[in-house]
């Protein structure tokens, strides 16, 4: 390819020698000029001919001018002039191929200066893929070259959000609207998605079929959709805009479909990038929160055992029976904590070891609140009942006791009073709810504080371990129900507990104070 | 300072109240008690202790928010924090915001009494 222009312009240097251009660059202009200038010459010298030979004929009279003097004379005005007309024919003759080799010259160089574009631009496209790994940053720097390259008015990145549904993530210039959806086989863009096959859109069709993703305010020209393909997965789809009353032709097509490529790549890239960078925000985290745990575990382990030394302690210094009996009483209920706290953690390790399968049964779900609220009413933390006289759901009780007593703890502990825990019957569900008069739960949490060690009380000003309402999950889900939390009508948290009815004893609701 | 020294227990477990209150009391101290922050600066302007028993980490006002209240004033009880925090940045936060000792539960509850003596002798000496 680049053998080709020295040829050329060695030909052309012959040529111009030739045809009696001394330039060593000629142009096409001056070719025509010279051109114009020999033909104008041999008109001339037509003209002349012609006007002699009348003079000539006239000069010799009725007699015959091709006799005498005369004939002498225009016999040399005829070879004068057909020696021009052969030397003007000869340099026409060159000048024409000079001519064809210039516009051959053009033609090259204007296409090699593209190719060179094209190049830098691809090279542009590469470093940035290289040089940032922020996916949003790569797209961007990539559209930026490919418009400049085609001249293109707007562009954009649209990627696959889910298996069905693709959604612009980049946008450049004007004319496509950021985060605008299309469903996979509709409008231009969602066909070639599916057809994975590279499209020119004409104005019209472009106009009349984006499906949303063009900004009706803005005009646009014609179209290219080309697919982002990376080892066979369709990724997304890469689309260029035109400026108003112009179209890409199949060349720019190609050239869009060279961008394709490192698009597709640095999409696939970037990617993997932002999967492993979650991964390992999400071991930071976990880290972090185990760290806490073990702050929080020795905390909670610290505070009973300074009760129970100080118990005995201040019992070794008094002989007063009561007081003795008190502090015999600060002993037995602080390592009654102790041993609930041991439980609640090996309840969270065998979850986390799966070991831990229920047997399902058919419980009565309204008895077994009555009697945990009781419970819960002893250990000084009462709560408010609204429920059926019955309702039979399946589960496993001891597991469904402990969530309850969890949540009425978490309620106590976070929430305000009143408590209330209330059960709602609906077709094949039974709802149990653990309804608290506190502040309630940050949407951004709801998540989260069903996490192993999650606290949402980071300073450790409440008491605990972070792993209650993680067991809490993990219990109701192996007993096959669903648990989460939302506000509750009127403020506070509602932690509700969905669990598969039985069957439906009797639906009348009776409110109970315990 | 009367013979019986007043002490003012901070701590928002119930059982350390409890059994602190006796301890100290059979120790010849008078003790006062409260269970969170904002009980206990209230009952260091009615009641001026000759010393508090601060605990950390407890609801509504903390440990710290009662150190810096106190700290900010121009005389205040000697300051005895008694936490279940061990680490060396808490302890050194808590010598900036001027307590005096630093004691990590669960302690031994001599220990605390020789700590009080001490410190409440310090005092006496430095006034």
């Amino acid at each position: 390819m680049d053998q080709l222009p020295v040829e050329i312009s060695q030909r052309i240097r012959h040529e111009a020698r030739v045809a009696g251009l001394h330039d060593h660059a000629p142009s096409i202009e001056m070719v025509e000029r010279r051109r114009l200038q020999l033909w104008s010459i041999m008109i001339i010298v037509m003209i002349a001919v012609g006007l002699a030979a009348l003079a000539v004929s006239g000069a010799t009279g009725n007699g015959s001018w091709v006799t005498g003097q005369p004939l002498v004379l225009a016999g040399g005005v005829g070879l004068l002039a057909v020696g021009f007309c052969i030397y003007a024919v000869e340099k026409e003759v060159h000048l024409h191929r000079l001519s064809r080799l210039l516009v051959d010259e053009r033609l090259l160089s204007n296409t090699m200066a593209l190719q060179l574009q094209m190049n830098t631009a691809l090279f542009n496209a590469g470093k940035a893929l290289n040089s940032v790994m922020d996916l949003d940053d790569v797209l961007d720097a990539i559209l930026a070259n490919a418009l400049e390259l085609l001249g293109a008015a707007g562009g954009s990145v649209m990627l696959l959000e889910d298996q069905t549904v693709l959604r612009v993530v980049a946008v450049r210039g004007e004319g496509i609207v950021r985060d605008a959806r299309i469903r996979i086989g509709e409008s231009v863009v969602g066909r070639v998605a599916q057809s994975r096959e590279a499209l020119l859109v004409s104005r019209e069709v472009a106009t009349a079929d984006a499906g949303g993703a063009l900004d009706p305010t803005t005009e646009v020209g014609g179209a290219m959709c080309v697919p982002l393909v990376n080892r066979g997965q369709l990724l997304g789809v890469l689309t260029v805009l035109a400026a108003k009353q112009t179209e890409f032709s199949e060349d720019d097509l190609a050239v869009l479909n060279l961008f394709a490529e490192p698009v597709a790549a640095a999409t696939a890239k970037a990617g993997l990038y932002e999967a492993e960078r979650a991964n390992v925000a999400k071991l930071l985290e976990s880290d972090r929160m185990k760290s806490q745990f073990v702050a929080s575990v020795s905390h909670e382990l610290r505070t009973p055992i300074t009760s129970i030394r100080g118990a005995v302690a201040a019992s070794r210094r008094t002989d007063i029976p009561a007081q003795r009996e008190e502090l015999l009483d600060v002993v037995d209920r602080q390592s009654g904590r102790l041993q609930a706290m041991v439980e609640e953690m090996l309840v969270a390790a065998r979850m986390q070891e799966n070991a831990n399968r229920p047997t399902m049964q058919q419980i009565d779900l309204c008895a077994l609140i009555r009697l945990t609220a009781l419970d819960s009413h002893v250990a000084g933390r009462p709560v408010d009942l609204e429920l059926p006289h019955a309702c039979s759901v399946r589960s496993e009780p001891e597991a469904l006791r402990r969530v309850l007593t969890n949540l009425i703890e978490n309620a106590h502990k976070y929430g305000s009073e009143p408590i209330r825990v209330a059960v709602q019957v609906a077709d094949d569900q039974v709802v149990m709810s653990v309804i608290d008069a506190g502040p309630g739960i940050p949407p951004e949490e709801r998540e989260r504080i069903f996490e192993r060690f999650y606290r949402s009380d980071p300073n450790g000003t409440k008491p605990g371990m972070g792993l209650g309402l993680s067991i809490v999950r993990g219990l109701v889900e192996s007993c096959g129900g669903t648990v989460w939390v939302e506000d509750a009508p009127g403020g506070g948290a509602a932690f509700r507990v969905a669990l598969r009815a039985s069957f439906v004893l009797e639906p009348p609701v009776e409110a109970v104070h315990v | 300072m009367s013979d019986r020294p007043k002490i003012l227990i901070v701590d928002d477990e119930p059982d350390v109240l409890l059994t602190l209150r006796m301890i100290l009391e059979s120790e010849g101290f008078d003790p006062i008690l409260a269970a969170d922050g904002e009980t206990a600066l209230r009952r260091v302007d009615d009641e001026q202790p000759d010393l508090v028993v601060l605990d950390i980490m407890m609801p509504v006002l903390d440990g710290w928010f009662v150190l810096a209240e106190l700290g900010g004033r121009a005389t205040h009880p000697s300051v005895v924090v008694c936490s279940a925090k061990s680490g060396d940045a808490d302890r050194t936060r808590a010598s900036d915001l001027g307590a005096d000792e630093y004691v990590t539960k669960p302690f031994e509850p001599d220990d605390l009494v020789d700590v009080i003596r001490a410190v409440l002798a310090r005092h006496r000496a430095a006034v």
